[in-house]
């Protein structure tokens, strides 16, 4: 049965896959990216890493592929100039991913490998993947924890600093501007000889 | 726990940095623009203050410590000094040039600061996910540094190569690590060492995750066959960037090599030792010959870099403590000509004018004899011409080779130095016998620019009239 | 059963199509984004097939974190993508002819 899954998930994954670097529309692309995720994520299922599964839709899914789907939109791109050469490149990209592929496959599938027979090995707790996850994120792991959370400052302060452009068009008061006015910014009193009448 | 937060002042210099990232951005957003120079001031105060906090923490002995991910010894203190003293050049001398091009904002200082963090985790990284987290941390800052001078088509394009380039060899490098945690269960570099010098190991995705891991290495270098990304990012980086790439980042790639090669895998030396043979001779040879067409000095340096990865590659590949020490030596030197190399080229440069061509340097003796002499040093050094520190890089490395017995990779080493000092050898041609172009205006700079960019090309004078010390500090920290 | 070696050539498999992916379309940026989603995609089947039959959490957690990179590496890239855009009002990079040699 769990075979069955496996393949039938697979299957669908690879299928995915492939329509993501040959579709036209990047739109369509990103779509088939969704479904790629959505079954790998049944694949983690599979291998009982819950938490990732769920944080892959959530994150991928709900996130990522929606700022994929959202620059899409907003850019307003020429479809037929970016498939220039896509029949050129075809036959060496596949040619090449085969002769990896089969290299990969003589390695994994190799005679008195272990990969093969191995079977699972039960995790060191018998708690559930979610409780395993958190009882070392914050502890064995929380050196690069931290730093992940440099890193996503980066990633926010980078992502402004490149697409931030203030509108010139707004128009909008500044409160401490105009709390920091004084009088004799505004108001100038000149004094005068007064103007005798003849 | 306790025992977690032992020796927890080693890694006080991390702290400060992400601390200081911290203030002056919040710095940066709430005081007035006025005081521009206030966020200058406090990221060099960033360095500097790291930098003594460094030398203040020194470890006795190799320490791990948060649980193993982060490790303290020698050789980080060395590579630390280094990026903090390199990363003070950088700050200095971009100043001027990012203010005249409107690009002097906290971001830069900010993401600068984070590509310094991510280098500094590189440098101490005992742990496949804190190697990781330091690259991506350097890497992503880079990114976006690249593409600061956001209305420069040019700029944005080499950032687009440089994050696809980079992001695939980071998937690469992914893939690798992978495949070694399955051969060896464990993600410690130590623990893989351990694992693979037992022989427990499958061997057959052990050598899979070696060859996925050098590829990327390869890549994130820039060694040939790796380095297609590497004329096209220091030709469309706003010069100030380039100096930034072009310095920091090559000890820290030196860092990865150690931490990733040494550290953890140094049982399969054998492996990886025979590819950066392949590697080191590409690089040699297409760097140095590429670079004679060059008529781009930013270009040119970018494949002198090429060739200089090379030989940075052989000095690793001999795989004794002497070699690592020497690979050491020759990455600060070259990380130190780099750094006055692309100063130069800023100092040339002024608002509205960038000194990007080799032509730019012609008659530079006449308008200014002083700085033609310390491009003159700075290029007879990266040709390798004594007494010039970097002749003796260069001479470390090869007695390495030769030490090895591998007599035919010296002589190609010697032969390619030789090819490439006419590259070198040009510029400082056109520096003294050729007339300056016309109107070209008096040279300008702040105070500090041109005492540090002294200092700078002096020190490669002056170690290299005594380089035992700084090769003696390479040979002590390994 | 399905063994780990199934596992390690779903991942492969899906290595190889993001390689391919990156060939085919050298000009168009978005899809190379995603080609470069789906090889961490590959990785991170790797990990936690590898992770489940060592019986080790670690794998897990090196996902983890790079769910985390790829997620900050998207908004990155699509941000450098989009200065590129407006700059060049085309998201093609072998339009420049001035960066070769």
């Amino acid at each position: 049965m769990t075979s069955l899954v496996f393949y039938i998930f697979a299957t669908i994954l690879i299928f995915a896959a492939i329509r993501v670097v040959t579709v036209k529309n990047p739109v369509h692309a990103s779509l088939f990216l969704v479904l790629a995720f959505f079954t790998s994520a049944g694949i983690w299922l599979l291998l009982e890493a819950e938490f990732l599964a769920i944080t892959l839709v959530l994150v991928y899914v709900g996130a990522v592929m929606v700022l994929f789907l959202f620059v899409i939109m907003m850019l307003d791109i020429d479809h037929k100039t970016l498939r220039e050469g896509f029949g050129r490149y075809f036959a060496i990209g596949s040619f090449v991913a085969v002769v990896v592929l089969l290299e990969l496959y003589m390695v994994f599938k190799a005679k008195g490998s272990d990969l093969a027979t191995t079977t699972a090995k039960a995790m060191a707790e018998d708690v559930p993947n979610t409780v395993a996850l958190g009882k070392v994120l914050y502890t064995d792991y929380l050196y690069p924890f931290e730093l992940a959370a440099m890193l996503l400052l980066v990633a926010m302060v980078a992502a402004i600093t490149l697409t931030m452009r203030p509108r010139r068009s707004n128009k909008y008061q500044e409160p401490s501007k105009q709390v920091e006015v004084k009088a004799s910014d505004r108001l100038k009193v000149l004094k005068m000889p007064a103007e005798k009448a003849e | 726990m306790t025992a977690a937060l032992n020796h927890l002042h080693l890694f006080v210099p991390e702290i400060f940095v992400a601390s200081m990232i911290c203030i002056i951005l919040l710095v940066d957003a709430y005081v007035p623009k006025a005081i521009n120079a206030l966020t200058h001031q406090l990221s060099q105060a960033t360095v500097i203050g790291a930098a003594l906090l460094t030398l203040l923490n020194q470890p006795t002995e190799t320490t791990l410590l948060l649980h193993n991910t982060f490790v303290s010894d020698s050789l980080s203190v060395t590579l630390k000094m280094a990026m903090y003293v390199l990363m003070f050049g950088v700050f200095v001398y971009s100043r001027s040039y990012l203010q005249q091009r409107g690009l002097l904002k906290g971001e830069y200082y900010v993401l600068a600061l984070c590509a310094l963090l991510g280098m500094m985790v590189l440098a101490s990284a005992a742990h496949f996910l804190s190697l990781y987290m330091g690259l991506e941390l350097m890497a992503l800052s880079i990114y976006a540094l690249v593409a600061l001078n956001r209305d420069s088509a040019q700029s944005s394009e080499a950032a687009m190569k440089y994050f696809i380039l980079g992001a695939l060899a980071s998937g690469l490098l992914l893939y690798g690590i992978s495949m070694i945690y399955g051969a060896t269960g464990t993600l410690e570099l130590k623990a893989v060492s351990d694992v693979i010098a037992e022989g427990k190991a499958e061997s057959k995705l052990l050598l899979l995750g070696i060859t996925f891991i050098m590829v990327g290495l390869a890549f994130k270098l820039g060694v040939v066959p790796f380095h297609m990304w590497v004329p096209d990012i220091y030709q469309g980086s706003p010069t100030a960037i380039t100096l930034l790439i072009a310095s920091v980042p090559k000890i820290a790639g030196f860092a990865m090599l150690m931490r990733l090669l040494v550290d953890g895998m140094s049982g399969l030396h054998s492996t990886w030792g025979d590819m950066l043979i392949i590697l080191a001779v590409l690089s040699m040879a297409l760097g140095n010959i590429v670079a004679i067409a060059q008529t781009n000095i930013k270009r040119m340096l970018a494949y002198s870099t090429i060739s200089h990865m090379g030989f940075l590659s052989l000095g690793m590949l001999v795989g004794t403590n002497e070699g690592y020490a020497a690979a050491l030596f020759y990455t600060l030197v070259y990380a130190l000509m780099s750094l006055g190399g692309f100063g130069m080229i800023i100092l040339l440069s002024r608002s509205g004018f960038e000194a990007e061509n080799i032509e730019d340097f012609k008659g530079l003796n006449k308008r200014s004899p002083w700085y033609a002499f310390m491009m003159l040093i700075l290029m007879l050094s990266m040709a390798g011409v004594p007494p010039m520190l970097g002749f003796w890089a260069k001479l470390a490395v090869i007695s390495q080779i030769v030490n090895a017995h591998m007599y035919v990779l010296a002589v190609m080493a010697v032969l390619f130095s030789v090819i490439g000092m006419y590259y070198y050898l040009r510029i400082i041609k056109y520096m003294y016998f050729d007339a300056p172009a016309e109107n070209s205006p008096e040279i300008e700079a702040n105070t500090d620019m041109r005492w540090t960019l002294s200092l700078n090309a002096l020190a490669v004078l002056g170690l290299g009239l005594f380089p035992h010390t700084l090769l003696q500090l390479c040979q002590n920290s390994l | 059963m399905i063994a780990l070696a199934d596992f390690l050539i779903l991942g492969a498999v899906l290595f190889c199509i993001s390689v391919a992916g990156i060939f085919i379309n050298r000009k168009n940026i978005l899809i190379l984004l995603m080609c470069i989603e789906l090889m961490l995609l590959s990785v991170n089947i790797n990990f936690i097939a590898f992770s489940h039959f060592l019986g080790d959490i670690g794998g897990q957690v090196f996902v983890f974190f790079i769910l985390t990179v790829a997620a900050a590496e998207a908004a990155i890239g699509l941000a450098i993508l989009v200065v590129l855009f407006r700059n060049k009002r085309s998201i093609n990079v072998t339009d420049i002819s001035s960066m070769k040699g």
